[in-house]
């Protein structure tokens, strides 16, 4: 019998939603359209419209060792040009942002190759070769993972993930790399490192307080679902708690 | 420090405030009057960036701006989120919790205000070992003493 991944427990909204995300046959809606340059200048590690910096030359032009790994596993776009890695990182409310940063990592792992996600408790960063990293930060942002009020991209000086959200709903930012303009639009006006931009680039417009409740992948018992309201996911991790401490003590059969 | 007790409150609002909020909200409750000392507390929004690549480069943020409180001007460092107070007696409470009402009332989200412990009012065997005897023990447990800028003196109405 063929294995049909589950993604997850759970039988609340929350659970439904980190399931579509993780499933790479789920199409994320697109929520909003960011040019590639747009995306290069957030990121900043290269002027817009330069050529991509090399760590080593394309692996057409050298020669690779026998390894059988390699015979399996096609390069991606960016390891077959030699693309440096470099990195996107977010930070995501805990005030129903769509994503959360284990989520993130769990998708990530689904949907992209050739990544490296890091995990934390408030951010989450993934480094990967830098083509790569453009078309897959490209999505990130565009698609219903993102709301330009409750996550931010911050590569350095990300404190805010927990802390009360501004007056006007936009989440702490110690930098304010992101400001929410009097006409509604938010437009990054630094780089994710907070160095200012030449110009600033618009991210569209943050969602309803109803439409990120419905999205949201982060439970919380005052601001959207209860954790303790999804009883099958309460059970699934009560499962792994109590197999991973008894196991602890070795358990041997006589 | 001396030996009454004086009333301590605080201020929380749900979310954090913008400036101008948090002027229109302290100078109305300045204008009661009976404050002995203020403390105005959230995450801080530093000058330069502190870590990360592109430390200590400038790093202008709407937020960290001059406000004016009473007579005094005061150069806002954090994001306000928690005001804390310390009154001479009492009876300013009430009318205190009747500013917050009217300010917070057009925001569109709450705010608590609660009496309780929130400032130090002797210093610690701790202060002492850090400041030694001659610490200015109306700031202890507040700011750092160690500071070059001074605090705030608000004057009366």
């Amino acid at each position: 019998m063929a294995y049909k991944p589950q993604y997850g427990p759970g039988t609340t909204q929350v659970a439904e939603n980190r399931r579509k995300q993780m499933n790479p046959e789920y199409k994320l809606e697109k929520m909003r359209d960011i040019t590639d340059e747009d995306v290069v200048l957030i990121l900043g590690h290269r002027a817009p419209g330069s050529a991509y910096p090399t760590a080593h030359p394309p692996l057409a032009e050298q020669q690779e060792p026998d390894c059988p790994i390699r015979k399996i596993v096609a390069a991606t776009e960016g390891a077959k040009a030699g693309d440096r890695v470099r990195y996107i990182q977010f930070a995501d409310s805990m005030f129903n942002a769509p994503s959360q940063p284990y989520q993130r990592t769990y998708t990530e792992c689904y949907r992209f190759r050739g990544i490296d996600p890091g995990t934390l408790s408030g951010r989450q960063i993934v480094e990967c070769r830098e083509r790569d990293l453009e078309k897959y930060s490209k999505e990130l942002i565009e698609t219903e993972m993102f709301d330009p009020a409750r996550i931010g991209i911050r590569g350095a000086t990300v404190h805010g993930h927990s802390l009360r959200l501004a007056e006007d709903g936009m989440m702490f930012d110690m930098l304010q790399r992101c400001v929410l303009g009097e006409d509604g639009v938010v437009r990054y006006v630094k780089d994710q490192i907070g160095e200012p931009l030449d110009r600033a680039v618009e991210v569209g417009k943050p969602l309803d307080e109803n439409w990120l409740k419905a999205h949201s992948t982060i439970y919380h018992s005052l601001v959207g679902t209860a954790y303790r309201d999804d009883a099958e996911y309460v059970e699934y991790v009560q499962r792994i708690h109590s197999l991973r401490t008894k196991y602890g003590f070795m358990p041997k059969e006589e | 420090m001396t030996d009454a007790t004086y009333p301590q409150y605080r201020i929380i609002s749900a979310r954090f405030l913008k400036p101008d909020t948090a002027e229109r909200l302290l100078n109305r409750i300045v204008e009661i009057g009976g404050i002995r000392r203020m403390s105005i507390n959230g995450p801080s929004i530093p000058a330069t960036v502190p870590y990360g690549p592109a430390r200590g480069k400038p790093n202008p943020h709407p937020d960290r701006k001059v406000i004016h409180i009473g007579d005094q001007e005061l150069q806002l460092r954090v994001q306000v989120g928690t005001i804390l107070l310390e009154l001479e007696d009492e009876s300013p409470a009430s009318a205190m919790k009747e500013a917050c009402d009217e300010v917070f009332g057009d925001l569109g989200f709450s705010y608590t205000f609660q009496q309780g412990r929130y400032m130090k009012t002797q210093p610690t065997m701790s202060d002492y070992a850090k400041y030694g005897p001659d610490a200015d023990t109306m700031v202890l447990g507040l700011v750092d003493p160690k500071r070059k800028d001074r605090f705030t003196v608000v004057q009366g109405r």
